[in-house]
């Protein structure tokens, strides 16, 4: 799995509290995280504004980013398998499987 | 207090808000979204360098709200429509804090910024500007804002509702997902809470639930509505979205947020925790 390097200057708005910058808060390599991340396209190119949701497997919200400039999310899982939702204008409502690993960044191409 | 008294929809904004008693105002932690642009008329708050003390552990004092709401321009008898992203997380912290220090006349518009995009609604970069007032706030009205030897006391006696994710109610997560997880502090919960994550009394478009459909969701969770109730999340945002839930929506009496929440209380020395589920 390919490390991705983001600059994004939101993240670092995240520190002290609870938001969620868009795209997903910046990292420079998964260490001992479970990330899941990736990028959400139409015809090929990114979906700027929507919202990347994580559900747990009993189906339960656990967390949700706006999309980056480049259609980006990242989030910060814990080990296992979950689903992940993408929310766009237009009443787009789509769901992927997804299964996440410490220590690996996981990739997906959402295409909606 | 009905729902029209605490929330309104992107209608009503539409239609009123160039009303000169009417201001809006964007709540975010990362204002960069603000400044991408947002609802035609909004001025913005800053939850970390407006609303955070910056010295001390503590939200900015009386004088310090005051200044802040003067120099957004801001009277006493506006009626201020506060909305924001993270499904109005920090806008609920705003609302809470706004009703802490007395403002009159505030409200949520429901879903927020995200139910604003999702319908590609108007967003501009234009910033507005208001001229500075003489805002007067209240003493903190602290019947709605717990501190930690209130949680502790409560343990066993009064409702006490974690609104954070599972995972983290459990111990395996110390902060929400879409973080990194590198917190120092103890994993679990306060012993006896019940855990409501706030995200269930929410629909995937940011707006409330019905009135009967949160009912039952606490209801089925163990809380008693006959009992005071103290809401507690990591940092006291999506604990303020449950407050505003149980306080304002349900009409629940005697509802504290604990703001300074798991970040302080997993943080305390010799207080009782309990990791795992909830059974």
């Amino acid at each position: 799995m390919g490390v991705e390097e983001t600059a994004a200057p939101s993240a670092q708005a995240a520190a002290g509290g609870c938001g969620a910058p868009a795209g997903g808060a910046a990292i420079s390599g998964a260490g001992n995280q479970a990330i899941v991340q990736g990028k959400v396209t139409r015809a090929g190119a990114p979906v700027q504004v929507g919202y990347a949701r994580l559900l747990n497997v009993g189906g339960d919200f656990v967390a949700e980013v706006p999309l980056g400039e480049d259609g980006g999310f990242r989030f910060f899982a814990a080990p296992g398998d979950w689903t992940l939702r993408v929310l766009a204008p237009g009443g787009i409502r789509t769901d992927r499987a997804v299964t996440a690993a410490t220590g690996e960044i996981r990739e997906f191409e959402i295409v909606i | 207090m009905s729902r029209s008294d605490v929330l309104v929809d992107a209608d009503w904004v539409e239609a009123n808000r160039d009303d000169p008693g009417v201001v809006l105002v964007e709540v975010d932690e990362d204002t960069s979204a603000y400044d991408k642009g947002h609802i035609r008329g909004a001025v913005k708050i800053d939850w970390k360098k407006d609303l955070q003390d910056p010295v001390r552990r503590d939200f900015v004092d009386r004088a310090g709200f005051e200044k802040l709401l003067s120099e957004r321009g801001i009277s006493n008898d506006d009626t201020v429509i506060l909305y924001g992203g993270n499904n109005n997380w920090f806008a609920a912290y705003a609302y809470w804090y706004f009703r802490l220090y007395g403002h009159r006349n505030v409200k949520l518009l429901d879903g927020g910024r995200k139910k604003w995009e999702l319908e590609s609604r108007e967003l501009v970069t234009d910033v507005p500007r208001r001229p500075a007032t003489s805002y007067k706030a209240q003493e903190q009205d602290t019947a709605i804002r717990a501190f930690r030897d209130e949680v502790v006391a409560a343990i066993g006696n009064l409702n006490l509702v974690d609104v954070r994710s599972p995972d983290e109610f459990a111990g395996r997560l110390l902060a929400p997902a879409h973080l990194p997880q590198e917190q120092a502090q103890r994993g679990g919960h306060v012993p006896t809470a019940k855990n409501v994550p706030w995200s269930k009394a929410a629909e995937d478009d940011g707006t409330f639930k019905s009135d009967d459909a949160l009912r039952t969701l606490y209801g089925e969770a163990g809380v008693d509505f006959g009992r005071d109730t103290i809401a507690y999340c990591r940092i006291g945002e999506r604990s303020a979205h449950t407050w505003f839930v149980l306080h304002e929506l349900l009409g629940q009496p005697n509802v504290k947020n604990y703001d300074g929440s798991w970040t302080e209380y997993g943080s305390l020395v010799g207080v009782p925790i309990t990791v795992g589920d909830a059974s």
